[in-house]
């Protein structure tokens, strides 16, 4: 299986751990991953704003730079999101096709895909608020939603449980949106803010040391109204816990 | 109706300023939500119901004129006048006609959003006719002209001390006592002699029945009842979408609307009217007001699905934080971001970018109307229309242009403590600053991902052959 | 062309898109089938109506009065209940807006939701004056229970013939003020139910 490796632009400039951490655990897991150097963006950005013709070029990138692998693994559940549902300012030719089928945020394709659920090499003693994206949430499904009747399930919760001494904060909107929301965090940047900083006070409040989450650009908002607030709390993508990051 | 677009952002940043507001308003939407999540969980057929309520709403839409000629057949045999209004204007002159032949001077009303939408007291008052809300809810918002800022609490952006300072000053009651008994009790006494002393009654309809010719009205205070049965005429504006085939649909609407809306299992009265009573007159309006046209739109007429529970309106984060008054609308909150938009697309344009796309309302609507993807299609319609800011427009264009280049993209990102400050000029600073206003900037790290990986894992052979392309 | 023909004409072209047949789904019960009267008192509490014991020796007519003692004023749509006067004897809105109590006999009732039913066949009429009036008792039989939405919309002929057809679960009700909830909002302050078998 010949892996292509997303990782989006926040990730890449902010966040660089993160895409790190990705690459090395899904080598610890056995498989070898690789990374375009010509990619960019996936089109959300553009796409979200209505801008969907804008997209296009970028949509044309991204088919160009991975049209070659088999599947496509991202630690950002909003870009897969993206790539799976909403992938259609191009056209639909069998490379676009092939792509929008088998790009997987990391979560699910550990879960799903390789059905790995041990993590030896992992351990982090610490207190953690998990945080769904909405993207994974409601749109990916890797969890159950307090939305709808149906039975608990969460498949970052199922791999997290792998990992010594890790303990989870109950928070009281576990579901809520943080308010991020792309383009939205500064064109309604008041009650993304809002949202934001309930948000990560409703962890700190469940004791969380850290909120955990499968999405880096939550987490960039979060960690942005946390620190202007003063709520003190960490932030940490799955991907680096799951690759044995203590801390 | 002035079509400069409503400042959505603008009206919730000042919402958010008042901390008891800002918390009350939250935390009222989010229990009523918890208790729907109740009710959901004592049902293990929640999902069936939704399924079927969709599928009949859908079914219905499929066969709207048949079932609008049925309704009209049984209705005028029951000795039901049926009126057609194209618009919101038709169905004005219909009930002052109705109203003159009558000699008429006095509407009382329950609350229905429909009139509102037709923007009806507007139209009677300078024409003489006094129009009375009867709903406590709506009756406060009349009181302060303001629209409804919720469809089923239409007062609850207010705090009591707001109602109390209203009532004071319209019902002569003191304003320094705020008890919620004390208040709804005023209301009590102000409402009876209106009501007893009202020439025609007005109701909205929640559900038609096409079989029997009647239609349902749902309420929880009695001003409905009241309304429609204290004067001899009962005017009701019903909405040509809230057609239902059979009475035993019945069945699943009634289960689901209350629970959805605000967690109790029915409302208080479930009232079927199906002609007038003894001695009386009715007439039901049948309004159009721009539902026709959406029937018609692909990405959005499922929306006619709705039942107008709100329950998307308590589950949407940004609505609980924005108060119902941010969007400039009778419509408001998720329902509304896609259907407002269909009455003055210029006007509310700024409403689809009003949702963070988040998802909840979609999961939480009884007859699964795919909000949170409609909004997405309304962002798309908005700015093919070039009804989306300029500046947006031309940084999206910017963006895409800079994304689809990775050497100057990269050029751009490359080392972060120089992309925090170039990421600015190509996002424009305007479109970047908002985000500190309340927020930090994510900090500056020592290289990219891109970089590291050219470093550590890139083979010497790609790497030159990369260099030298 | 009439607005009518306008809006039908226009419905007609505009049909949505037919990516799928839109069949109607048939009739079909679902939930909890349970029609107890244990059923029925839980959910009517809980939509705030209260449900009046008969003790051994009352009638019907000392279980309102025990129930309202102080009243002076029950006009009562059954003959089960004397009162101090007919509901057939109410002649004016402002007559009916006076009374304290009224008594009203129910052909059924609806153990999910505690609802009872009530028609112009057993207001006589008076539409307007059970809900001008203070505080509502409803007799109703034991036999005349039915378990859900679904079965009463299906055993019950009422709702097609009946002009008028309340269901009333509880009193009157609002929370539009802070959300506070408020029995006794504009309608009947009060709803209590009597068996009678």
């Amino acid at each position: 299986m010949k892996i292509g490796l997303f990782i989006p632009c926040y990730i890449d400039a902010f966040y660089p751990k993160t895409g790190i951490a990705t690459l090395e655990l899904l080598e610890k897991l056995g498989q070898e991953a690789e990374y375009p150097m010509d990619q960019t963006c996936c089109g959300q950005p553009m796409a979200n704003s209505g801008c969907n013709k804008d997209a296009r070029e970028t949509e044309e990138l991204f088919v160009r730079n991975f049209s070659k692998y088999d599947v496509i693994v991202a630690p950002s559940g909003s870009c897969v999101h993206h790539i799976r549902d909403n992938f259609d300012a191009i056209e639909q030719t069998d490379a676009v096709k092939h792509i929008r089928q088998n790009t997987y945020e990391l979560v699910e394709f550990i879960h799903d895909i390789l059905k790995v659920r041990e993590f030896p090499w992992a351990e982090f003693p610490h207190k953690v608020g998990l945080h769904n994206s909405c993207g994974t949430l409601r749109a990916l499904r890797t969890a159950s939603m307090s939305e709808r009747n149906e039975p608990f399930f969460s498949k970052p919760m199922d791999l997290l449980s792998a990992v010594k001494g890790i303990e989870f904060a109950k928070p009281k909107r576990p579901d809520e949106c943080c308010g991020f929301g792309g383009t939205y965090s500064v064109t309604e940047e008041a009650v993304s803010s809002r949202m934001g900083l309930d948000k990560v006070t409703d962890h700190h409040n469940a004791g969380a040391e850290y909120i955990v989450s499968a999405d880096t650009s939550c987490m960039m908002h979060q960690q942005g109204c946390a620190e202007r607030n003063g709520v003190p709390i960490k932030f940490i993508h799955i991907a680096e816990i799951l690759n044995g990051a203590r801390a | 109706m002035s079509n400069k677009p409503v400042k959505h952002a603008q009206a919730a940043a000042e919402f958010l300023e008042d901390d008891p507001h800002r918390l009350f308003h939250d935390e009222r939407l989010w229990d009523m939500r918890q208790k729907r999540d109740q009710q959901m969980h004592g049902m293990p057929e929640w999902q069936e119901l939704r399924d079927r309520a969709s599928r009949i709403k859908e079914h219905t839409l499929a066969n709207l004129p048949t079932y609008l000629e049925q309704f009209e057949e049984n209705a005028r045999r029951n000795g039901i006048h049926v009126h057609w209004a194209r618009d919101g204007a038709e169905h004005n002159r219909i009930v002052a006609e109705i109203m003159g032949k009558h000699g008429a001077k006095s509407l009382i009303k329950s609350k229905s959003m429909i009139t509102d939408e037709c923007e009806m007291r507007e139209y009677l008052e300078p024409r003489g006719i006094t129009v009375t809300e009867t709903d406590l809810g709506e009756r406060i918002q009349q009181l302060d002209h303001q629209l409804p800022s919720h469809v089923v609490v239409p007062a609850v952006q207010k705090l009591t001390g707001d109602v109390a300072k209203i009532f004071a000053k319209y019902y002569g009651t003191d304003p320094n006592i705020t008890d919620p008994h004390k208040l709804a009790e005023a209301q009590r006494e102000a409402a009876r002699p209106v009501l007893l002393s009202g020439d025609t009654g007005m109701t909205g309809g929640n559900f038609i029945v096409a079989e029997t010719g009647g239609f349902v009205v749902c309420t929880n205070e009695g001003n409905a009842d009241l309304s429609a049965n204290l004067p001899n005429v009962h005017i009701a504006t019903l909405g040509i979408e809230r057609l239902v085939p059979r009475v035993e649909d019945l069945g699943v609407f009634v289960r689901l609307l209350s629970r959805s809306a605000l967690g109790s299992p029915i409302t208080q009265y479930t009232t079927h009217f199906r002609g007038p009573r003894k001695g009386g007159e009715m007439h039901v309006i049948l309004v159009d007001n721009g539902r026709s046209d959406r029937l018609a739109m692909p990405q959005f007429w499922s929306s006619l699905k709705c039942i107008r529970c709100g329950a998307c309106m308590n589950t949407c984060p940004v609505y609980r934080r924005s108060g119902g008054q941010s969007y400039g609308s009778v419509y408001s909150g998720p329902i509304g971001a896609i259907i407002d938009p269909t009455f003055n697309a210029k006007k509310f344009s700024t409403l689809p970018f009003a949702s963070t796309m988040n998802g909840s309302c979609s999961n939480v609507c009884p007859v699964e109307i795919n909000i949170h993807e409609q909004i997405y299609d309304w962002r798309r319609v908005l700015a093919e229309k070039h009804d989306i800011p300029f500046v947006k427009r031309e940084i999206m264009k910017m963006a895409g242009r800079l994304l689809a280049q990775p050497r100057l993209y990269r050029v751009s990102i490359e080392g972060t403590e120089i992309a925090l400050k170039t990421m600015p000029r190509f996002v424009l600073y305007n479109y970047l600053n908002p985000w500190g206003k309340h927020r930090e900037l994510p900090h500056p790290v020592k290289e990219t991902f891109n970089s590291w990986y050219r470093k550590n894992r890139l083979k010497t052979s790609t790497k030159k052959e990369h260099e030298s392309a | 062309m009439s607005s009518r023909d306008t809006i039908l004409d226009k419905l007609r072209r505009n049909r949505i898109p037919r990516e799928d047949d839109y069949e109607l789904p048939p009739v079909k019960v679902l939930g909890d089938l349970d029609k107890s009267i244990e059923r029925f008192e839980k959910s009517l509490q809980l939509m705030g109506g209260e449900v009046l014991p008969q003790k051994a020796g009352q009638t019907i007519e000392d279980v309102v009065r025990a129930r309202f003692p102080n009243t002076t004023s029950i006009c009562s749509a059954v003959p089960e209940v004397e009162g101090t006067l007919k509901i057939t004897d109410l002649k004016t809105h402002e007559q009916s807006n006076e009374v304290d109590v009224m008594v009203v006999r129910s052909p059924f009732g609806i153990a999910e939701m505690g609802s009872i039913f009530l028609s112009e066949v057993e207001l006589f009429d008076h539409l307007a004056d059970v809900h001008l009036a203070q505080h509502l008792v409803v007799l109703l039989s034991r036999e005349e229970l039915t378990a859900n939405m679904h079965t009463a919309y299906q055993e019950r002929s009422e709702f097609k013939t009946a002009f008028y057809g309340v269901l009333m679960s509880g009193p009157s009700a609002t929370a539009d003020i802070q959300g506070v909830l408020i029995r006794g909002a504009q309608g009947v302050r009060t709803l209590s139910l009597i068996w009678t078998s």
